[in-house]
């Protein structure tokens, strides 16, 4: 008999042909997630197991953030052919539950000596027996005891819910622009749960900004890149490009100018990636830059698809999915923000593309930026 | 080069400390509590340290502690435990977090908080002070040097007045900025209680004491063993109690720190055109020799000390243990200036090992960056 976790993957289950190429690619994720806890990773039966943990809650912890997980239930594993032990272990799995209960059993092994009726009758009235302060509800129980007899006999009461979406890597690789905001992390984090790899471009303002500011840039990273398999951060050098904005370009029109410089040096980081879309926080309307002129003027000057998750959320809805993802207390530290030199008073909010075209004429476009993109500081996670 | 002036953040400990704490924790490790000889020379460690502050400061008794902050919580708290009955307790509007927040708690005990206004060069408003004192004022704090703008307050008036209009209230000094740079003499001033901090005056983080004049009267606020008579239980921190007393003894008597400021002022004048002073003239009296914050007007202190931190030059904006919050210094508020002129303030703490080859270095920098970012204000 042994203590592991059966882990039930979502949405692969519907792929065809393709199946057992994201199954395969969910282990590797899965064995990456436990790595160096002597823990063992195996398929059976079109079940995930891991087994060999030295602390179940902290691989459960590890192994529910894993894209592509639907749920995990710590089982335990026994003997299947002495019916009277499987019970009593099962009736000791129960021992401080109180209230309705039913058990559900499944049985790929059609040799068993019991179908599945005969052990939900039996297995129901051993626990009924040991636990006086249980009931059987069938209809409704406010606990299953899960039986699955297979080569081995499965036994578990707790599902604990996964992250879902599809295993990291299995739709390509993208871009993120990220700030030290609030949405950059999340809109991250919602590409990479449906299976996208992840590098990150933060644009650096020193001496606007300082090393705090990109160290909670980098922590931000690190958060996503616990889901995201790893992720490598390119820290771009910004602050020549804001000054000479500022300095020679229509102030309505440097919030804009200075996005189009973002995503044109996101889009070079992308090329060298390897990555075939950017991925940004922005959402309607929510400031200048991000309204639906502005998003026009911004996305001509890319090459790739641009990624919005959060287009169409408030404010109050990110925070929420913030909090839930481990990245809104690092997001409010509060050393960001210290660009409002950079900020005009009045932004454009509906520019047009061709007079944004003429203000930002005056600069020497390409220079700037492959002066930036020489000077990129790469970052590891 | 590095120049570092953010010396009223911290200090670097000196070589005298570094080798007196090595060997604290080397030979002298024994529990000074313990009867075996080598414990009684631990506890002789001590008392030589307890005797050195108490010579400069010309106090009565002295408890080691964890540093500024505990000490300025045991006197505030631990005075006024030991009174009967309410009434006001008194904090100027420049005290340190560590005074002002233990000042403002008291209201739980029963007491009434007041804050004493500052006028415009931060200096305690004397006659606002006079307005406020009656028979019903158990404390007074005053700190003698301000840690952000380097006002040396007027100690030896507040005395006066507290000994006219409230004899009987207790008067606390937090000397966290001062001890070592501007005298005391507690029994003199009649001053109650002088708090004070190792890593301020080139000692190690984590040992501070607190001074007791004739009259101060504690109850502790922390119980245990009943070290330090009972007042401050917990082993002693020896190894950074024999770092304080190398800090003091070897603490230069003579130094150049009001010269050397002075001349950072100077420099800065007459190149910047929107250089204003935080605190009292620099050159006046009532300015600390150690401390000088300007506004480099227009430019964000952040910005500035961020420009200057690539140069090499570190210094500070505003006290180091608020710049994690984003506000405006509670101390630049009460002195009236403005939003603008406090989130340009930068501050340089000197210590007595500046040299004048480091304060050349950080002016011509903050010349050459000021020229720089002055064309960068928002528009």
């Amino acid at each position: 008999m042994r203590e592991l976790l059966m882990v039930r993957y979502g949405e692969i289950y519907l792929k065809g042909q393709n199946r057992p190429l994201f199954m395969k690619l969910l282990m590797k994720r899965i064995r990456e997630a436990v790595a160096q806890r002597d823990s063992k990773v195996w398929l059976s039966d079109g079940r995930m197991y891991v087994a060999g943990f030295t602390d179940m809650q902290e691989t459960i912890a590890r192994v529910t953030k894993v894209f592509g997980i639907h749920s995990v239930c710590p089982a335990v594993e026994m003997d299947k052919a002495d019916f009277e032990a499987v019970c009593s272990q099962a009736s000791r799995m129960m021992k401080d539950l109180n209230g309705s209960f039913k058990v559900t059993a499944r049985r790929s092994d059609k040799n068993y000596f019991l179908d599945s009726p005969q052990i939900n009758s039996r297995m129901g009235e051993y626990i009924l027996n040991h636990n006086p302060n249980l009931t059987v509800d069938v209809k409704n129980p406010q606990h299953t005891m899960n039986v699955e007899i297979r080569e081995f006999a499965y036994l578990y009461v707790e599902v604990i819910p996964g992250a879902g979406g599809m295993p990291v890597g299995s739709n390509g690789k993208a871009a993120l622009l990220l700030s030290g905001g609030i949405d950059s992390p999340v809109a991250g984090y919602m590409i990479a749960k449906r299976g996208v790899e992840l590098c990150a471009v933060h644009f650096y303002s020193f001496p606007y900004t300082g090393e705090r500011s990109k160290e909670k840039v980098l922590q931000l990273a690190r958060t996503l890149a616990i889901s995201s398999c790893g992720m490598r951060v390119h820290i771009v050098p910004f602050t020549k490009i804001q000054m000479q904005i500022h300095e020679k370009c229509s102030p309505e029109y440097t919030t804009l100018i200075m996005r189009r410089f973002m995503m044109r040096l996101a889009d070079r980081v992308a090329q060298q990636e390897g990555a075939q879309a950017l991925i940004t926080g922005e959402s309607i309307g929510q400031v200048a830059s991000q309204t639906m002129d502005a998003l026009c003027c911004t996305d001509v000057v890319v090459s790739r698809p641009v990624f919005r998750p959060l287009i169409g959320f408030d404010k109050i809805d990110i925070i929420d999915y913030a909090v839930k993802i481990d990245t809104y207390e690092t997001s409010c530290l509060p050393y960001e923000d210290c660009c409002t030199v950079f900020t005009p008073k009045h932004p454009i909010t509906h520019p047009k593309l061709d007079k944004t075209q003429i203000a930002e004429s005056v600069l020497d476009i390409e220079a700037l930026i492959e002066e930036a993109m020489q000077g990129i500081e790469i970052i590891e996670l | 080069m590095l120049v570092y002036l953010d010396n009223s953040a911290t200090t670097q400990p000196s070589k005298a400390v570094v080798n007196a704490v090595a060997s604290s924790m080397r030979e002298g490790y024994y529990n000074p509590s313990a009867l075996y000889a080598p414990a009684l020379a631990a506890e002789q460690q001590m008392s030589a340290c307890r005797e050195a502050i108490a010579g400069k400061v010309n106090a009565k008794q002295v408890f080691f502690t964890s540093g500024g902050t505990e000490a300025n919580n045991l006197a505030i708290f631990g005075m006024l435990k030991s009174l009967r009955g309410f009434g006001k307790v008194l904090f100027s509007a420049g005290e340190h977090p560590s005074v002002r927040e233990t000042c403002k708690q008291t209201a739980k005990m029963g007491f009434t908080p007041e804050e004493i206004p500052l006028d415009q060069n931060g200096l305690v408003n004397l006659s606002a002070l006079e307005t406020m004192l009656d028979n019903q004022v158990r404390m007074i704090c005053v700190m003698q040097v301000n840690n952000e703008t380097g006002a040396v307050q007027p100690i030896e008036e507040v005395s006066k007045l507290r000994n006219k209009l409230c004899p009987d209230a207790m008067f606390h000094v937090d000397g966290v900025q001062g001890f070592l740079r501007i005298p005391m003499d507690m029994v003199g001033l009649q001053v109650d209680s002088y708090a004070l901090s190792g890593h301020k005056i080139h000692a190690g983080k984590g040992v501070g004491a607190l001074a007791l004049g004739g009259r101060g009267r504690l109850t502790p606020i922390m119980f245990g063993g009943g070290q330090e008579k009972g007042f401050r239980s917990g082993t002693e921190n020896t190894p950074g109690i024999a770092g304080l007393r190398a800090a003091i003894e070897s603490f230069p008597a003579r130094h150049e720190m009001r010269k050397l400021k002075l001349r950072l002022y100077e420099r800065q004048k007459s190149d910047i055109d929107g250089l204003v002073v935080n605190g009292p003239p620099p050159e006046s009296a009532s300015a600390a020799p150690h401390i000088l914050n300007v506004s480099f007007m227009s430019v964000r202190a952040e910005t500035m000390l961020h420009a200057l931190e690539g140069e090499g030059i570190f210094v500070g904006n505003g006290s180091a243990c608020s710049s994690r919050k984003k506000q405006v210094s509670h101390v630049l508020s009460a002195m009236n200036c403005g939003v603008k002129q406090a989130e340009s303030a930068i501050r340089f703490s000197l210590s007595p090992y500046t040299t004048q080859a480091e304060i050349d270095i950080a002016s011509d920098a903050c010349v050459r960056q000021y020229e720089l970012l002055k064309n960068f204000v928002r528009r």
